[in-house]
């Protein structure tokens, strides 16, 4: 059990203008319970070192939200988040260091716009680790090779494409030498060419051993490089097992009607 | 007409007179900044009675007539807590604390044209809340918000001429000594107006130049999207 990098144990997380009164709501099941929308309800999930596991599932089922709380940058109303032996979800937990060693990774890449590609990935050294400025600048140097942007780190968030800046976000991520990298759909903000190129830099991030969690739809990556695949929906989990299941024969009807519209949609596009 | 600007003693008078303009508006506009980001923050940030009370400080500072703030400090405050203040000290104050409520606004719009996501990006990479405000918000705030505090900076040099009236030797209050030496009226008020205007003029384009130096793209397109 030592291994065990995260885990999430029956976390719940709702939306709602006003949760004082959701709660009112729940005694009185009668009333309209339209403007709440739960998006995490009990789910649990074990990552273990190496793993990379893929979450999918229709758009507003609540992945996002999940992984948000994943990496603590949303609270969970109930339930827990471990990270390794530690208990995130616990009072009083320095949540700053938890996340330095969380990587995350946004749909909308939300790079500092102040800052170069370098800047980028150097602030969190500094700030954060507390590394001298030679050793950030060189390990910073280093995740931006490592994502192959090395061609643009002087450049502004602005003047990079979508595909650099994303991958400068994934070297931001993982420039910490973090535990874990949690990415929110890394591509689906991007064009079917610059998508290309941050699935290749997630792949060789795969092949370093790199532990992962995902949220995406790009089927052909899922299946290359996920040990499994979690498909969501309405925010709680509806089946899960290894890509071969999912391309086969989905157990549940949701998850084959869902597999049935993404592969035309995949076979369309590529 | 304009003789009287060979004269050393009144020379003098304009120059002390730019002198305290100057420094009390620079200060007053640079502690406005200062106290207008804190009550932003706070505005952002705090719990509901803090944002009561920023909401009352900002209405009576932007509610009442500057110089009746002026006034009331000028002679109340060494009355009421019966202390020697040099009034030219509570003048800076006045202004400061009343351009923070204008500055206030300026940066609380700016703040939250980026908040969310630089925010959420902070936190992501381990920073604390106030850590990410110090590296990624406020620097992209400041830069965002550089036209509105040079339009601030205009509006509170010209506010200062009322500090003349109340017997400061600011600009306008040099006028009004020389006007009472000379008895020129009109010659001494474009003189006046003119040391204004060149001073505004001059300092704004500086601010412009910084505004152009200091801009990144992209940062300025936070304010659109």
């Amino acid at each position: 059990m030592t291994d065990l990098v995260m885990e999430a144990k029956h976390v719940f997380k709702m939306y709602g203008e006003n949760i004082k009164k959701a709660e009112k709501i729940d005694t009185e099941p009668c009333i309209d319970k339209k403007h709440l929308v739960e998006a995490v309800k009990d789910v649990s999930l074990q990552i273990r070192k190496g793993d990379i596991k893929l979450i999918f599932g229709p758009s507003g089922s609540g992945k996002s939200t999940f992984l948000r709380c994943m990496a603590m940058l949303e609270i969970p109303d109930k339930g827990e988040i471990y990270l390794g032996n530690e208990c995130l979800t616990a009072p009083g937990v320095d949540l700053n260091k938890a996340r330095a060693r969380i990587g995350f990774v946004f749909q909308h890449i939300y790079l500092f716009r102040h800052l170069t590609a370098l800047g980028n990935v150097e602030l969190a050294l500094r700030q954060v680790l507390k590394l001298p400025k030679e050793e950030a600048r060189k390990r910073a140097l280093a995740a931006l090779a490592e994502v192959k942007v090395t061609d643009c780190i002087h450049k502004f968030p602005s003047q990079m494409s979508g595909g650099q800046a994303q991958r400068v976000g994934i070297a931001r991520a993982i420039a910490r030498n973090p535990d874990i990298i949690l990415l929110d759909e890394p591509t689906s903000a991007l064009d079917p060419e610059l998508t290309g190129e941050v699935i290749d830099t997630l792949r060789d991030l795969a092949n370093e051993g790199m532990t992962m969690l995902i949220v995406s739809h790009e089927m052909p990556f899922a299946r290359e490089v996920a040990e499994e695949m979690i498909f969501y929906d309405e925010g709680s989990v509806v089946e899960t097992g290894p890509p071969l299941l999912f391309f086969n024969a989905p157990n549940t009807d949701r998850a084959k009607k869902f597999m049935t519209r993404i592969i035309n949609r995949t076979t369309r596009e590529y | 007409m304009f003789e009287f600007l060979l004269n050393p003693m009144y020379q003098t008078w304009i120059i002390q007179g730019l002198f305290l303009t100057v420094s009390i508006t620079l200060f007053g506009v640079l502690l406005g900044l200062g106290l207008g980001t804190l009550l932003a923050i706070g505005d952002i940030y705090g719990k509901k009675p803090i944002k009561a009370v920023i909401a009352v400080y900002v209405e009576l500072f932007r509610g009442s007539p500057l110089f009746v703030q002026l006034l009331l400090a000028v002679y109340t405050v060494p009355a009421i807590f019966q202390i020697q203040v040099d009034h030219a000290f509570l003048a800076f104050l006045v202004f400061g604390l009343n351009s923070a409520g204008y500055q206030k606004g300026y940066m609380k719009g700016a703040m939250e044209t980026i908040l969310n996501d630089q925010m959420q990006a902070g936190q992501s990479v381990g920073m604390s809340r106030i850590q990410t405000l110090r590296h990624i918000i406020l620097p992209q705030a400041y830069r965002i918000v550089i036209p509105s505090w040079t339009n601030e900076f205009c509006s509170l040099t010209k506010s200062t001429a009322t500090l003349g009236y109340l017997g400061f030797m600011d600009l306008v209050g040099a006028g009004l000594s020389i006007k009472g030496g000379t008895y020129e009226i009109l010659p001494v008020w474009i003189v006046i107006g003119a040391i204004y205007l060149l001073w505004i003029t001059g300092f704004t384009k500086l601010m412009d130049m910084i505004y152009e130096r200091k801009r990144i793209p992209g940062v300025e397109l936070a304010m659109q999207s």
